[in-house]
């Protein structure tokens, strides 16, 4: 009996034509990683060590009491496990994981930022994060040995007098080092493989309640916005999350990222952008600023989200949170006149178990991370 | 074949059409056309990725053979009434040819192709639908 149970257990779900070609799409898993042509040391490995450095480097912010590591711990898949990120203030948003930040091409949760190194920049200065300037960050690259040492190595020459340059060369190595956080293969990678190949004996390794999770995904369509292989198209959307902050004042989202982006100095319209045929600031040239932005937010992927708490402002602690919200959604909530992108899914307990245990398989176990190389050794 | 067919059927037709321009490079693009308009295009990469900019090379022309222009392109999904998140950019090539940049399609599904074309006082929009995976 038992070997009989075992071995029904064991028999893939059966998939159609469609369903195939929808699970193709979420891999190959790991993705050639571009590089960004906005920025001139991406790829670079003595900018890929100098960027951790800094990235671990209290001494960018005002009071030397917080880095970047400060908030996106590498032990909490690069973010730090609270509902909200806290700096010098708590903030209104949670800290998003930087798992495959480098593959994006928006970044924050309101698109504010065009680059990873432009995106760098905005925590440095925050004044409710590390407070930092450019004159702080110039200086520390000028007059540390070791930091002046990995700088004239990742940039070819010494740290010159322009503190404005100097602070984006940083943001270009903290950009550099974080473009090679690429999340590791996970179960459902596994058996995406086998369904491509069509190994019938590998897709049944993987658990059959993850396999009806899936089916439920491609059902319910959630790849339209969730989708190829970052499981995210990159974009924004309003999935119905409450968007006050506190008693009539509202984080308007991606409708406020637009303004900031279009003001922002270090835009890739700007000066700073390396890319001489301007191909990359091809989106920002063209980006449109729509009052439907209003109270979007930035379509986080699924790889390796973490433990939670999830959704722009931590609003939902556990994965069996967000999919009572997708669950239960209410479509008046979400003002569409045509087919909502977002409806209540109305699952059954069984379908909500099965579509966590989706989700789950698409996380994996990291290994702790060591050290970083010496700067000059 | 079908196409062939069509357009050959349309320039015994409008015989005016036989000078327009259809090969926009490739040997591949998209033909459509009212009573007044014949628009030849192309996506540029040919294959359109989801989330991924892409632009369309044009080519316009009108059934008197008077100069046509393209004026707007835009392009929503029908299904859920929402359009892209980019505006795109025509430049006119001249001869009747356009290029349109920025456009995006940032959802798998049919998206609705509206080109805003005009020849004197005479405009006109046709449409077209694109499916992307």
């Amino acid at each position: 009996m038992a070997l009989a149970a075992s071995a029904v257990a064991q028999t893939p779900l059966q998939w159609s034509e469609d369903e195939v070609r929808a699970i193709a799409r979420h891999g190959p898993w790991p993705p050639t990683a571009p590089r960004d042509p906005s920025n001139r040391v991406a790829g670079s490995a003595n900018a890929i060590v100098l960027g951790e450095h800094l990235f671990n480097e209290p001494r960018l912010s005002a009071d030397g009491a917080m880095s970047c590591a400060t908030c996106h711990v590498a032990g909490r898949d690069w973010g730090d496990g609270r509902a909200k990120a806290v700096g010098r203030a708590e903030l209104d948003r949670r800290t998003p994981s930087l798992w495959n930040v480098g593959l994006a091409h928006w970044f924050g949760w309101d698109g504010a930022g065009d680059s990873l190194w432009s995106q760098s920049i905005r925590p440095i200065l925050d004044p409710r994060e590390m407070a930092g300037d450019a004159g702080r960050v110039a200086g520390l690259l000028r007059e540390d040995k070791a930091l002046a040492c990995g700088y004239e190595r990742a940039f070819g020459h010494k740290p010159g007098g322009d503190d404005e340059k100097l602070l984006v060369d940083a943001a270009k190595a903290l950009a550099a080092f974080q473009a090679t956080l690429i999340s590791p293969r996970t179960p459902f990678d596994a058996f995406r493989d086998a369904v491509v190949a069509g190994d019938r004996e590998a897709m049944a390794r993987y658990p059959l309640a993850a396999q009806r999770g899936l089916k439920i995904f491609i059902d319910a369509k959630c790849s339209a916005c969730h989708f190829g292989p970052r499981l995210t198209n990159g974009e924004f959307g309003d999935v119905g999350i409450p968007f006050f902050t506190r008693p009539g004042e509202v984080d308007s989202g991606r409708l406020d990222g637009l303004g900031k982006l279009a003001n922002s100095t270090f835009n890739l319209l700007g000066k700073y952008n390396d890319d001489a045929s301007g191909a990359s600031a091809l989106r920002t040239r063209h980006v449109q600023r729509l009052h439907s932005n209003f109270g979007e937010f930035r379509v986080p992927s699924l790889r390796q989200s973490g433990s939670g708490p999830f959704m722009h402002n931590g609003h939902l602690a556990t994965l069996e949170d967000v999919v009572k919200h997708y669950s239960e959604v209410n479509p008046e909530r979400l003002h569409s006149d045509a087919i909502p992108l977002v409806r209540p899914l109305a699952l059954s307990a069984d379908q909500s178990a099965d579509l966590v245990a989706f989700l789950r398989t698409l996380s994996a176990d990291v290994p702790s991370r060591p050290a970083p190389p010496l700067l000059c050794p | 074949m079908r196409l062939l067919a069509a357009l050959i059927a349309l320039l015994i037709t409008f015989p005016a059409w036989a000078d327009c321009p259809l090969d926009l490079g490739r040997g591949t693009g998209i033909v459509i056309f009212s009573s007044h308009y014949l628009i030849a295009f192309r996506p540029e990469p040919l294959r359109i990725e989801v989330g991924e900019p892409f632009s369309l090379l044009f080519n316009v022309c009108t059934k008197n053979d008077k100069p046509a222009e393209l004026v707007a392109i835009d392009a929503q999904m029908p299904e859920h009434k929402h359009g892209m998140n980019y505006r795109p950019t025509i430049v006119s090539l001249g001869d009747g040819r356009y290029r349109v940049d920025g456009m995006v399609f940032h959802m798998p599904g049919t998206w609705e192709l509206a080109i805003d074309v005009r020849a004197g006082e005479e405009s006109e929009r046709l449409s077209h639908e694109l499916v992307v995976k």
